[in-house]
């Protein structure tokens, strides 16, 4: 069959023309296919740990609102945690603490944190916010913790004479993840000058954090940051305004109320978390970002803990683990060493004065600079006996983990407490003030002198009074303790009574003269 | 600074002084809940029903709850 002259050329053109027309066709589905591969490529996943408020515990223990039947906590189990929660994102995790790390258990606290920095040093933290309790034990201390960190410290709020931060600590962190540049601001309670003992602060102010944050949040944008976290330690009620005040934050990762967050809290677009306290729990924050808008696309809504527990079948770090356990043995080291002497057996009394109130109270008036100085005596629990007194003899007669509050009362105020002292079954222990009781006299009348340092305490005078937060907080039904004046609080009074029996050894008994009773 | 916070417990108002804390309110409150929640038959809340550890701080208004959790 012969075609006709000009029919193939006809052919070619018909099927170049149909190839067009589907191509033509099929361009917007090409076109949006393309566009949601680049949006996914564009999209990414970011995971941000953090814990807050550790307070030294790194060895499980029995906490029932969080397991009612196990122990939870220890730091080696959730260092496991961790890792695994790394491993499921490599290269787009962060590791955050929100504060509050180091001061709470003996473990910690008789080597200044060294067990929780050199755990944090190996977990490699990506940033930690300074909280109020970092300075408990002074800015030397303090000072030695930044200097041992291998992370970044941050406080935005706290400066030194001259508007510099304390050595060692930056206002913020920019982390890369993914190619995406995260700033990481800390925030440091205000509250910190009702907390710490004024001799700790010398030199520093704490500023109310939505005056620094919104230029810093400027200066982090500027420098390309797509995600902005505050790190905070002040509260989640704190965080809550601080969202509400201050735009331009995406995550808030906070601490300090101790608050176990398990869904994420949004207070004006801010997302907010924090995982409860004392290493029970680790937060773990999935978000997805998009790298083109630069915006989160969603986050964990819900369940956002994980709990740490040593329940059976947990995986643990075994280098954690040898580091608890190092530090573990030093304490019952520490514990067995001779701190003093009693020359005597040092006996309590529920009624009366007693040889150990005296001790107890004198120790608490040296710590603190007052004048008087009140001890509830049920809260002594053991005698110690004559002969060398031990740090853990220490423990064992104040087990409860007070600190000491130092309040101005007038003589009118501490008259009524002396009046429900001798009613009381637990009758106040006192340093610094001589008192006269007529049992024969009627309720509320049994006081017939009181002398502060020899003279006739006045009605209208004010003096500085310390005693312990129990007591501070009402404990007792002493609730004249509540309407003190110029309030400091600190140090811990286990700490002073074991710094003056260091001191003052070999304990003498004194003679028994500051609460008399007559009929 | 106000040196003073009012805090609620279980809705009844409580005067502490400022940085005091959850087991400050509860002995505040009443001192056999304290001793009930460190014997773990008492657990508190704050008022969006998160848990929050006895040491936790507590902010000027906060208002707070205890369940017993035996």
């Amino acid at each position: 069959m012969r075609f006709p002259p000009n029919s193939k050329r006809s052919l070619t053109s018909s099927t170049t023309g149909l190839f067009f027309l589907i191509l033509l066709l099929s361009l917007p589905v090409i076109l949006l296919l393309s566009s949601a591969a680049l949006a996914r490529q564009a999209e990414i996943s970011l995971t941000i740990l953090h814990v807050n408020d550790t307070h030294g515990h790194i060895i499980p223990y029995q906490d029932k609102s969080a397991d009612p039947g196990r122990p939870v906590g220890g730091a080696e189990y959730l260092a496991k945690m961790i890792e695994r929660e790394r491993a499921a994102n490599p290269d787009g995790t962060i590791l955050l603490s929100a504060g509050d790390m180091f001061q709470g258990t003996p473990v910690s606290n008789l080597f200044h944190g060294k067990p929780v920095i050199e755990i944090m040093n190996y977990l490699h933290y990506d940033a930690m916010a300074l909280g109020n309790h970092e300075f408990d034990w002074g800015q030397d201390v303090l000072q030695s913790i930044i200097s041992s960190a291998s992370f970044p410290v941050v406080s935005a709020n706290v400066f030194k004479r001259g508007g510099r931060h304390i050595p060692g600590v930056k206002s913020y962190v920019i982390l890369k993840r993914k190619g995406v540049r995260i700033a990481v601001i800390g925030i440091t309670t205000p509250d910190t000058y009702y907390t710490s003992k004024p001799g700790n602060l010398t030199g520093l102010t704490f500023v109310h954090p939505e005056k620094v944050l919104p230029s810093i949040i400027r200066r982090v944008r500027a420098q390309g940051a797509s995600i902005v976290v505050a790190l905070t330690h002040d509260g989640l009620d704190a965080d809550r305004e601080l969202a509400r005040k201050v735009s331009g934050i995406d995550i808030i990762v906070g601490g300090h109320s101790h608050t176990a967050i398990m869904d994420p809290v949004i207070e004006s677009g801010t997302v907010i978390v924090q995982a409860g306290s004392n290493g029970i729990y680790l937060g773990v924050l999935n978000i997805t970002f998009d790298r083109a808008k630069k915006k989160i696309l969603s986050y964990t809504r819900k369940n956002e803990l994980r709990l740490v527990s040593p329940a059976s079948g947990a995986q643990l770090d075994p280098n954690v683990a040898h580091i608890v356990d190092k530090y573990e043995a030093q304490v019952k080291t520490e514990f067995s060493k001779v701190i003093g002497t009693a020359a005597a057996d040092l006996a309590r009394a529920s009624i009366g004065e007693s040889c150990l109130g005296d001790i107890v109270t004198d120790a608490m008036r040296e710590a603190s600079d007052a004048q008087i100085a009140f001890q509830n005596g049920g809260g002594i629990r053991a005698d110690i006996p004559k002969g060398p007194i031990t740090l853990e003899a220490v423990f064992t007669t104040l087990p409860f983990d007070d600190d000491l509050v130092t309040m101005d009362l007038t003589g009118e105020q501490i008259m009524e407490l002396l009046e429900k002292s001798v009613l009381s079954d637990n009758m106040l222990q006192v340093s610094g003030i001589q008192i006269v009781y007529d049992l024969s006299k009627p309720e509320g009348a049994k006081v017939v002198s009181v002398e502060v340092a020899g003279k006739p305490m006045e009605p209208q005078a004010t003096y500085r009074v310390v005693t312990n937060d129990f007591l501070a907080s009402g404990g007792n039904q002493f609730n004249i303790f509540k309407k003190g004046h110029n309030i400091s609080a600190g140090p811990s009074q286990r700490d002073a009574i074991a710094d003056y029996i260091r001191k003052n050894s070999p304990i003498n008994v004194q003679a028994r003269n500051r609460i008399i009773f007559r009929n | 600074m106000n040196e003073n916070i009012d805090v609620y417990v279980n809705g009844q108002k409580i005067n502490l002084y400022r940085a005091m804390k959850v087991k400050h309110a509860l002995i505040a409150y009443d001192q056999s809940l304290y001793k009930a929640a460190l014997a773990g038959g008492v657990r508190i809340e704050d008022e969006n029903g998160f848990t929050i550890g006895l040491e936790g701080s507590l902010a000027d208004g906060a208002k707070i709850f205890t369940i017993a959790t035996g």
